[in-house]
């Protein structure tokens, strides 16, 4: 039998072209998404998967430092970190000269250079009502005189010849960006995959599908693009000559050795990243011990097979020695988010801002075994959310506790404190007497159903009636902004490493966009305001723990946890450090 | 015969009309919104209206129902909502590997179901027969799934015989070199069923008067059982043959997801979740018509089996 399929094998490979999936020949990098990518206009999506590949293609402004901790804001296309004057509402970009765009039709035969104008194309996308870009709400109001030319568009496109004061060239290589008011991480922002330049030949050469067609001044331009099923990136030839310089951390011992195997070597040392789009988890786990993928996430069911954890703490772990002898690398990841549960605060019975109201949500969040779903759901590897802005983000803060345990009993307490007695059927009442039972939305899926059970099991103990909404997302996304939730689970990862993007969250004005919960306090948001016009340092951290400590108060939301992941490489793979802001594709190196 | 194909091409109208009736009825009441999923993080009121309005989702409902019906006519369902490509590209791209699969699948699957239930019928009541059904009950009530990841990790990861997962770019490349895998747990899973039900088609065959009747004439075995017996018991196989075939254009979204083939089974269940409309209804439109098509074949081959089924 294995003579014969190995027969089939070496006639396939005589008769098929390349082998996609065999072993990683030198200067490719074989990997999976757990999902298919969108498309790859920068304007246009918004999911992790498309925005890696858009990273590699089209360049922002500024990148970071790929070894650095905390993360590190550094130039990309720009010669020096912007200068910021105008009391940090105008920006001024130098961009460097002999950057080109990937060989396209579109540029006729010739070597497209890129230069300020192309950054204002770009930006303006964001805003153009024909697009309806998923980011547009990052720059929404910012730009000087922006408002009044997507007023002047209407539902059509806007006149990208029309000037503007909040987008500007300045000449050929100087970009200036004055925003309506101060805000000190708008440079956070641009460096947003979302935010690379665009060609704008290339845009209108391809207008019916701008998705399918990127051209940028990235390391990578896209070779195929069969959507759900494979991406294949392959070297611009026309990147501009990058060297690596970055520098070891002498705390982290992967960083340094990092730095010293890669340094000056020229970027990207990998041609060719084939992407596959595997589903499900086992083909995934399977694929990469086969040596068809050469960098994985560990999939949750292979966790307990692939480390050795510690029992007193599943955070620390190490390879499981047969992996481990064969030279495999293990690397820790704390993601960028905050996971978390919100109540409507619009809705009669569970939301409002009363005392009664406030005792009804913190007996809820004082049920819900929050230590015991990190155990078992996520097998350990998650840590509670005690801050609203998780570590790794500006605005981070170690040492504040949100002060909500697990405590049905005096979660019971509470309830009967405030006036929620237990009726004649066994569930508790509301304080005048009516019904209460709460309505969660919740997925389909069996771990959907797994978070479900804590959750029953959660207003069992309080004797609270609840029921669950199944959805899908659109479904439920839309029944919450039509206040017809009462509860509901999601997850905020961060867009850019500053604590704003977290605490926006929580801002009343962005009731029924970001802030799901309708969560509404004058003091809130006179405080979130006051944030904006502060640069990340010890003023804006009072606030942010002042308005942290009103959001344990009224308790809006239950925070849960934040994941932290696994990533596996096989032993050719070099320079490799997981940094959940960049991709590594460009950075590192496959030999033997 | 010419009458009756014009005839039921005819009636194929107002059946693909009902279906488009009922299949826009159920995407309005259940189809979900795709503008929440095409907002991104952004929900505000006017990005989700602005990108409504660009779907045509504000036009009223017996406008867009005449879109819909201008599509199939002109058979261009315009482009994905969640992808922007054109919808008649990513049929043309996905129909191949899915067709691939399950026409082998089928193919194979009826040679081996035909070739045991032929011969368990003939020696029925033997261990042989006993042990075949034993097996094939045992088989049936296995859940596809098991077949799935106890044959990739077996066969593929233990064994290295073939490739976890992957999709080449020439046809011979697939089809010796990934599509071997899902085709062995594909007809795996099948056989058993098949075997069953086309076992009992045999025996009841074989039981009637005409069988014992050329017996008693002398013919031989091999004569009574391939031109009488296996002649009349393809009716009923005929029916379950073409009755699937139409579901090649949907493909088979576990075999699809887990041996990563580019097929139309995974790409419906992505427009599904995405609630994109123009996918959703390519797929079904196409789907509809190869039933209807493929059902008129089967009736014309019964005729052709047996000549003394009268199409009216």
């Amino acid at each position: 039998m294995k003579k014969i399929v190995q027969v089939a094998l070496m006639t396939a490979l005589t008769m098929g072209s390349s082998m996609a999936l065999a072993v990683s020949p030198k200067e490719t990098l074989n990997i999976a998404f757990p999902a298919g990518a969108t498309g790859f206009d920068p304007a246009k999506v918004s999911d992790q998967y498309s925005l890696n590949v858009v990273s590699n293609i089209y360049d922002p402004l500024m990148t970071y430092d790929y070894l650095a901790r905390p993360y590190k804001l550094i130039p990309n296309t720009i010669e020096a970190m912007p200068t910021i004057t105008n009391g940090g509402k105008t920006y001024t970009f130098k961009i460097k000269p002999g950057i080109y765009f990937a060989p396209d039709p579109a540029f006729k035969g010739k070597k497209r250079e890129l230069v300020a104008a192309d950054y204002v194309y770009s930006f303006k996308r964001m805003l153009d009502k024909t697009i309806n870009s998923p980011q547009s709400y990052l720059v929404e109001g910012q730009f000087v005189g922006m408002d009044k030319l997507v007023k002047a568009a209407g539902n059509g496109p806007l006149n990208y010849d029309t000037q503007i004061e909040g987008i500007k060239a300045l000449d050929k290589y100087t970009l200036q960006i004055n925003l309506t008011h101060v805000n000190y991480n708008f440079d956070t922002i641009l460096a947003m995959p979302s935010f690379g330049a665009v060609a704008r030949e290339v845009i209108e050469a391809n207008k019916a599908n701008t998705n399918a067609h990127p051209v940028g001044t990235g390391p990578y331009e896209l070779k195929e693009w069969r959507p759900g099923s494979k991406i294949e990136l392959v070297a611009n030839p026309n990147f501009r000559k990058e060297v690596f310089n970055f520098k070891g951390n002498p705390k982290d011992p992967v960083s340094m050795k990092v730095a010293k195997e890669m340094h000056g070597k020229i970027i990207p040392q990998v041609k060719q990243v084939n992407i596959n789009i595997i589903l499900e988890e086992q083909p995934t786990w399977l694929a990469f011990l086969n040596n068809q993928l050469d960098v994985t996430g560990i999939p949750q069911p292979a966790l307990k097979e692939a480390l050795v954890m510690n029992p007193k703490n599943p955070l620390d772990v190490k390879l499981a020695p047969k992996y481990a002898d064969k030279g495999f690398q293990l690397q820790r990841l704390k993601q960028l988010e905050i996971t978390f549960y919100f109540f409507n605060m619009d809705d009669p019975e569970v939301g409002g801002y009363t005392p009664q109201k406030i005792a009804l949500r913190r007996a809820i969040a004082m049920a819900f075994p929050r230590n015991e779903t990190i155990a078992r759901i996520r097998r350990g590897q998650a840590v509670p959310v005690e801050y609203a802005i998780p570590e790794g983000v500006a605005g981070y803060n170690p040492n504040f506790n949100m002060g909500i345990n697990f405590n049905p009993a005096k979660a019971n307490a509470l309830l009967d404190a405030a006036g929620y007695k237990i009726g004649p059927d066994g569930y508790r009442m509301q304080p005048d007497g009516s019904p209460l039972s709460v309505q969660m939305g919740t997925g389909s899926t069996a771990i959907d159903r797994q978070w479900n059970e804590y959750w029953q099991q959660a207003f069992d103990s309080l004797k609270i009636k609840l029921t669950f909404k199944v959805g899908r997302w659109s479904e439920l996304a839309k029944a919450n902004r039509e206040g017809k939730l009462q509860m509901w689970g999601m997850a905020w990862g961060a867009d850019y490493p500053d604590g704003q993007n977290f605490m926006q969250m929580f801002y009343g004005p962005n009731k029924g966009d970001a802030n799901f919960s309708g969560f509404n306090l004058p003091a809130y948001n006179k405080d979130y305001e006051e944030t904006l016009k502060l640069p990340n340092g010890e003023k804006r951290q009072k606030l942010y723990d002042k308005m942290n400590r009103m959001l344990a108060q009224y308790g809006p939301y239950i925070f849960d946890d934040t994941r932290v992941s696994s990533i596996m490489a096989h032993s050719d793979v070099h320079g490799l450090k997981v940094n959940p802001l960049i991709t590594y594709w460009r950075y590192i190196e496959i030999k033997k | 015969m010419l009458s009756y194909i014009v005839r039921r091409l005819w009636q194929m109208i107002p059946t693909l009309l009902g279906v488009m009736l009922l299949l826009f009825t159920l995407y309005t009441l259940v189809g979900g919104d795709p503008s929440y999923i095409l907002a991104g993080k952004s929900l505000s009121a006017e990005t989700i209206a602005s990108i409504r309005t660009q779907l045509g989702l504000d036009k009223s409902l017996p406008e867009q129902f005449l879109i819909f019906v201008k599509q199939v006519l002109t058979m261009n369902f315009g482009t994905s909502w969640s992808t922007q490509q054109p919808v008649s590209e990513i049929i043309r791209t996905r129909i191949g590997p899915s067709v691939m699969l399950l026409l082998t699948w089928q193919l194979c699957s009826l040679f081996f179901s035909l070739l045991f239930a032929a011969s368990v019928a003939y020696y029925k009541g033997s261990i042989y027969d006993r042990a075949v059904t034993i097996i094939s009950t045992v088989a049936m009530s296995i859940s596809i799934l098991v077949y799935i990841i106890a044959g990739q990790y077996f066969l593929a990861y233990k064994m290295q015989w073939f490739p976890v997962y992957g999709w080449g770019n020439g046809f011979w490349q697939n089809f010796l070199l990934y599509i071997p895998l899902p085709l062995i747990i594909g007809v795996a899973v099948s056989v058993a069923p098949d075997t069953r039900f086309y076992r009992s088609c045999f025996i009841e065959e074989m039981n009637q008067d005409y069988v014992r009747t050329a017996r008693a004439k002398g013919l031989s075995e091999r004569k009574v059982m391939l031109k009488h017996v296996m002649r009349n018991a393809l009716i009923p196989i005929v029916t379950g043959v073409m009755s699937s075939l139409p579901y090649m254009i949907t493909g088979s979204v576990l075999m699809e997801r887990f041996f990563g083939i580019p097929g139309l089974g995974n790409e419906i269940l992505k427009a599904v979740n995405s609630s994109d409309f123009p996918v959703i209804k390519a797929i079904t439109i196409y789907l509809v018509i190869a039933i209807m098509v493929f059902n008129l074949l089967a009736d014309l081959l019964y005729k052709w089996i047996d000549p003394r089924v009268k199409l009216n």
